[in-house]
């Protein structure tokens, strides 16, 4: 009798004991699946994350087509009639004169010029430079441009377009194909490729302007008047007027533009 | 008996293990909270802020891969960080393995944008860096806690 009822429990132990292991293996399973889930999970979200990172903006710049047709057009649209000298745009006897501190790669830069997070730039050169009270003067000033031979370059390929009248042109089609930040995409071909989209830009004396020594002189005389100035980043906007100097060291709005050439004027 | 006791005392250090795993998360997720608000903060300011004449970080915030589809890496930086702190409160299996896949996620972008940092923008954030570690080790402790036996409810 005794030993009959040790055989019942140690055949239900036996059974707890099983019954136990099983629910250990199925819940261990069950977590390493969960676990390879999680795993699944990340990657996929890490993988689209990545793509949509990647993908959207230009990494090489240049525009081609319709896109490109819509850009030339824009720019001419915006300068059309206004007098440029140099880098100088707008009327040469206009009674004030913003210095325009960039650097051609500078996104904050390209923001300001284009109008986009608030930038005043476009309204006042449709306001203002084409009424003849302001005229803008850009001057080169290194910062976003990470190595200082492409700097120069760049800047001296623009400043050659400015030997024709048209070194606006030059900068606005730049800012409006500027690539990704540090991605090298300011190449020799790069650079052609905005002077070809210049409306009547002489490719041959651009060329030749490129390889003046005045040209390159100019891009050192502005980042040493910008450092006198006390220039620390791009853009940086000096208006000096018959009342005297003022300047904004952050993106402007077009109101905050129009109280800087109040002040000076 | 002894096998008894024996089972609640690993479960004893079972659960104090787990403790001192939550305890690290807590206190890497609240430097990482802190980190990534930084970052955002700046962000948030750096609208206004221009291109420097120097400075790997200016370099990096003002990238294009500063931001996901419009919204500023820091900001999903401090939402994953928040994630892991708001993970440890839920209990039981489900916050162990939420814990983990919001630390595993951060990691492999963290990951990406490193990458980024050092063969697209070449330049180095160092704040980018240490959330970038900070979110390395989360990774580790979270998978070491969803991977660990259940602990014996204490």
């Amino acid at each position: 009798m005794a030993s009959r009822t040790k055989q019942k429990e140690e055949a239900r132990a036996r059974r707890l004991a099983e019954e136990q292991a099983r629910a250990e293996r199925a819940r261990r399973d069950r977590r390493l699946r969960m676990i390879g889930g999680v795993v699944v999970l990340a990657i996929a979200v890490v993988a689209v994350s990545i793509a949509v990172s990647s993908g959207g903006g230009t990494a090489t710049g240049l525009q081609t087509g319709p896109q490109r047709t819509k850009t030339v057009a824009a720019v001419s649209s915006l300068l059309t009639g206004i007098p440029q000298s140099g880098a100088t745009l707008g009327n040469s006897s206009a009674p004030v004169t913003m210095t325009y501190y960039g650097d051609l790669e500078c996104p904050i830069c390209r923001d300001f010029t284009l109008g986009v997070s608030g930038g005043g730039f476009p309204q006042l050169v449709q306001n203002e430079v084409r009424q003849g009270k302001v005229k803008v003067l850009y001057k080169a000033f290194e910062t976003a441009t990470r190595d200082p031979s492409v700097f120069k370059t760049q800047q001296v390929a623009a400043l050659a377009a400015g030997g024709q009248n048209r070194f606006w042109d030059y900068a606005e089609l730049f800012y409006r194909q500027q690539g990704a930040e540090g991605s090298g995409y300011v190449t020799e071909s790069y650079l052609q490729n905005l002077a070809k989209e210049v409306p009547g830009l002489n490719l041959s004396q651009w060329e030749s302007a490129r390889n003046n020594s005045a040209v390159a002189n100019q891009v050192a005389a502005d980042e040493q008047a910008g450092s006198t100035a006390g220039v620390q980043g791009t853009p940086t906007l000096v208006f000096t007027g018959p009342k005297g100097q003022t300047a904004i060291g952050t993106i402007a709005t077009y109101p905050q533009l129009q109280q800087a050439v109040k002040k000076v004027s | 008996m002894s096998t008894l006791s024996g089972a609640s005392a690993t479960a004893r250090a079972g659960a104090s293990t787990d403790r001192r795993l939550r305890i690290a998360i807590l206190v890497l997720a609240l430097i990482g909270v802190g980190v990534a608000g930084y970052l955002t903060y700046v962000h948030y300011e750096g609208l206004k802020v221009l291109c420097l004449s120097s400075g790997g970080c200016e370099t990096v915030q003002a990238s294009r891969y500063a931001k996901l589809d419009g919204v500023p890496v820091a900001v999903l930086g401090l939402l994953g960080y928040i994630g892991i702190l708001g993970s440890l409160l839920i209990r039981g299996e489900l916050g162990r393995v939420a814990g983990f896949a919001i630390a595993l996620i951060g990691f492999g972008f963290s990951l990406y944008l490193t990458y980024r940092e050092l063969f697209t923008i070449k330049a180095i954030c160092q704040w980018c860096v240490s959330s970038a570690v900070l979110m390395t080790i989360l990774a580790v402790l979270t998978a070491i806690r969803a991977l660990r036996e259940e602990p014996a409810p204490a």
